[in-house]
């Protein structure tokens, strides 16, 4: 028998988390005197900042190393999961970690009862919007918490990686048992605060398992890509159709590359309050994705598909409160912000300040070591409802 | 675990560590003086691994980071020369920018370790494990050897400089390693103790070779064409004597941390009684020989070789254990267009090693997991069905099996 955890984790921010985790799983299940190893999907670069990535943990009561590893090690990408641990909620709006890979669901590799374990501050029914549906039941687990999200060569040590095998442990103690995660962590920290925010997790995780039904979660809305066949592509390398010459304004009105757009990428997205815009041009300049379109009326859309979620276009603007990055879990489709404005301007303008909230976000000048949350800057009332000042 | 480790003498510790951390200890114990480096995945965290070792303070050795593959292998070619151990590692096409070096270095008969990663080939750009980087290697007087698991690695960098520094060897030594399948998979290593590789491997001597102002002298001036054959016999006949030294590096290890390589050249797995075999490098051993249990089980006489050393190649020693096959199917992870047969690399030199044999086995060859594809347990037990058939193949029947590949 062979237990399968895939953790997915956000490069370069988690990917020591990622690793650590793995390693501790491997550890721990050996004190348990099972077999395991860990190892990670080799993509695109887990040291690109955000791109979705895997590491794996294979854990057997009964099989020999070798055959263990020959069943899961030498394989890219595992078939199925006994627990798929998210480290960032915002991955479940699915994955796309690599070229003609399409966007995938997050709970692609659940298997039937097995448990998708989401660190999130978000409910499960919130969370189930967004998850594609499946054939069979499968249960959703969640470890209330924001994304830790840390450096390349740095871990941040706020008990995550304590909090996610307590929860491990709590969805599956076939893999690893609580009472030996507790062990390890006190045997080789020596750290009793360590130990207990694993067991707190345990207990709190075991609160939060839900069953999910065959057939609850969403259409999946993206095309996954069948790979053609040796035969079947133009031979002289991989060709990629060029992007057509100029550009129609409106929506899409630029060619991207249809297959890898990378806006899985993304934690947030910027909200564009179109009545405010002054029509600069710096958004749409200095985007390194070049996701902006422009329109006929002098503005710049976003499309979503393909924004990374840089922040890049919210610190270059000139105008307060006219591009605000948000939360991307507070959105459920990448369709036109442009055309929803020019639809009806006043509802809008209500839904971009309804997604905006009141905390803003701060990102420091060190790529990697989190950002700060602050409370927004007051929109004055009048453009608050969208009336002209 | 530790404490009993360490009251054997020669095993500190067991640490978890991926295939590319596991080389780093082995450097770190083989006290390397300069290290290049420069990043191209898989190889990268090596380097990674390295540079943390030295941040600690746990190596004192000179790390240059190099502006390209090509002068990172230049300042390895040149540290050695001045008796540095040296150590510099790469993958796929950034280790074949980096030829011109290589060749130098082999032909000037320095010993400088590398690491290969093995990965694809560019274009297009991908990741996985391809044995074509390391393979160009083949002709140009090195020392090839593949490790197949993390351990294996950690203890070829030790094996390796005793072999590359031997004074009747002096040539660079290349140790392989499959990208992301060995590199990127993180396992239980047993590390030796400092006083242990030191009974094993002692310090770098170039004699009268050295280059330093004690010993004004040239290495590799301008010579004109009536040196250079010469110079080829000399390599020739070094590399025929590394075959010896080889196995005497086994033997040593051996004794010293328990007889763990049953042969220096490679490993075979139920060969006792079978009639059909499979050979390949570097990690898809581990389905092969899953799939040889399982096959036994089924009451097949099959047996999986693990080839180790490339170069030098161990002919004899194959001849003698392939040679009592039906048949034998040689596992490509490489290709090499247009050869004879449009086979793979491994099998050219595998058949041409059996040909003379009076009762020579039927030879099938298999290309797969390229590029990094999965080769399954299933995939291996096909290989065993196919090379089971090959001595009942027709005149003109393809010698070569795609595996694995959408058709």
């Amino acid at each position: 028998m062979i237990k399968r955890v895939e953790v997915n984790y956000r490069g370069i921010f988690q990917k020591n988390l990622g690793k650590y985790i793995g390693s501790d799983i491997v550890m721990i299940a050996s004190r348990m005197g099972k077999v395991a190893f860990s190892n990670g999907r080799y993509s695109d670069s887990p040291e690109r900042n955000g791109i979705p990535c895997k590491y794996f943990a294979f854990v057997s009561p009964d099989l020999g190393e070798e055959e263990l590893e020959a069943e899961c090690g030498a394989k890219l990408d595992i078939d199925e999961a006994d627990v798929s641990v998210v480290l960032d909620d915002t991955m479940v709006k699915g994955v796309e970690p690599w070229g003609w890979h399409g966007v995938r669901p997050i709970n692609e590799k659940v298997r039937e009862k097995g448990c998708l374990l989401v660190f999130s501050r978000h409910s499960h029914d919130e969370l189930v919007e967004h998850i594609g549906k499946k054939p069979f039941p499968y249960r959703l687990a969640t470890v209330e918490g924001d994304a830790s999200l840390a450096g390349l060569w740095v871990n941040k040590d706020d008990l995550t990686r304590e909090r996610c095998l307590g929860a491990i442990a709590a969805v599956d103690p076939g893999i690893i048992s609580i009472e030996a995660v507790e062990a390890y962590l006190l045997d080789k920290t020596k750290e009793g605060h360590r130990a207990r925010a694993a067991r707190e997790a345990y207990d709190a995780t075991l609160r939060r398992i839900k069953l999910v039904a065959p057939g609850q979660g969403i259409d999946w809305p993206h095309k996954i890509p069948v790979l053609p066949k040796w035969h079947e592509f133009q031979e002289g390398g991989v060709v990629v159709p060029a992007v057509k010459r100029g550009f129609e304004l409106g929506p899409r009105g630029q060619t991207r590359n249809d297959m890898f757009k990378r806006g899985t990428t993304k934690t947030h997205r910027p909200v564009v309050r179109f009545d405010l815009c002054i029509k600069c041009t710096l958004c749409w300049l200095d985007c390194p994705d070049e996701c902006f379109d422009p329109t006929d009326d002098g503005l710049y859309d976003v499309d979503y598909e393909v924004c990374v979620g840089c922040h890049k276009c919210a610190a270059v603007c000139p105008i307060p409160e006219c591009i605000v990055m948000v939360d991307e879990l507070k959105f459920k489709d990448d369709s036109s912000p442009w055309e929803a404005h020019k639809r009806n301007p006043v509802e809008y303008i209500k839904w971009a300040e309804e997604k905006k909230g009141k905390e803003r976000l701060n990102y420091p000048y060190v790529t990697g070591t989190g950002y700060e949350v602050t409370e927004g800057q007051t929109v004055p009332p009048k453009l608050a409802t969208g009336a002209k000042p | 675990m530790a404490t009993v480790l360490e009251e054997t003498g020669i095993w500190a510790k067991e640490l978890l560590l991926n295939g590319c951390q596991a080389v780093a200890q082995g450097v770190k114990l083989a006290d390397v003086d300069v290290i290049a480096a420069y990043p191209i995945r898989p190889y990268t965290e090596v380097m990674d691994a390295l540079s943390r070792i030295i941040a600690d303070g746990e190596l004192d050795s000179e790390y240059i980071v190099a502006d390209s593959e090509h002068s990172q292998f230049e300042i390895v070619k040149h540290a050695s020369s001045v008796g540095a151990r040296a150590f510099a590692g790469s993958s796929g096409t950034g280790w074949m920018y980096g030829f011109e070096a290589l060749v130098v270095t082999a032909t000037d008969r320095l010993s400088p370790l590398f690491l290969v990663g093995n990965r694809a080939l560019d274009d297009p750009g991908a990741f996985g494990v391809e044995h074509n980087d390391a393979l160009a290697l083949r002709d140009m007087g090195w020392l090839l050897c593949w490790a197949s698991s993390a351990q294996e690695a950690l203890e070829h960098v030790l094996i390796g400089y005793r072999i590359a520094e031997d004074n009747r060897v002096r040539m660079p030594m290349a140790l392989a390693m499959d990208g992301a399948f060995l590199t990127h998979s993180q396992h239980m290593v047993k590390l030796p103790t400092q006083e242990a590789v030191r009974r094993f491997l002692p310090p770098y001597d170039l004699g009268d070779r050295r280059l330093h102002p004690d010993n004004p002298v040239s290495i590799a001036p301008q010579v004109n064409e009536d040196w250079v054959m010469e110079l080829r016999r000399q390599n020739w006949e070094a590399a025929r004597r590394a075959k010896g030294v080889v196995a005497q590096a086994y033997k040593e290890y051996n004794a010293i941390f328990g007889s763990r390589y049953t042969s220096p050249y490679f490993e075979e797995f139920m060969i006792e009684d079978a009639e059909v075999a499979l050979i390949g490098l570097g990690a898809v051993c581990m389905p092969a020989r899953t799939a040889v249990r399982r096959l036994r089980e089924k009451g097949k006489k099959v047996a999986y070789v693990n080839l180790r050393w490339f170069r030098p190649f161990p002919t004899e020693e194959l001849r003698a254990v392939l040679g009592r096959m039906k048949a034998v199917g040689v596992i490509d992870r490489d290709f090499a267009h247009g050869s004879p047969d449009s086979g793979g690399i491994v099998v050219h030199d595998i058949r041409s090693c059996l040909y003379p044999l009076k009762n020579r086995p039927a030879i099938a060859n298999f290309i797969c997991g390229l590029g990094g594809r999965d080769i399954s347990i299933d995939d291996c037990i096909r290989m065993f069905e196919v090379t089971t058939e090959a001595p009942n193949r027709a005149a003109g029947d393809e010698l070569v099996t795609w595996v694995g590949l959408r058709e």
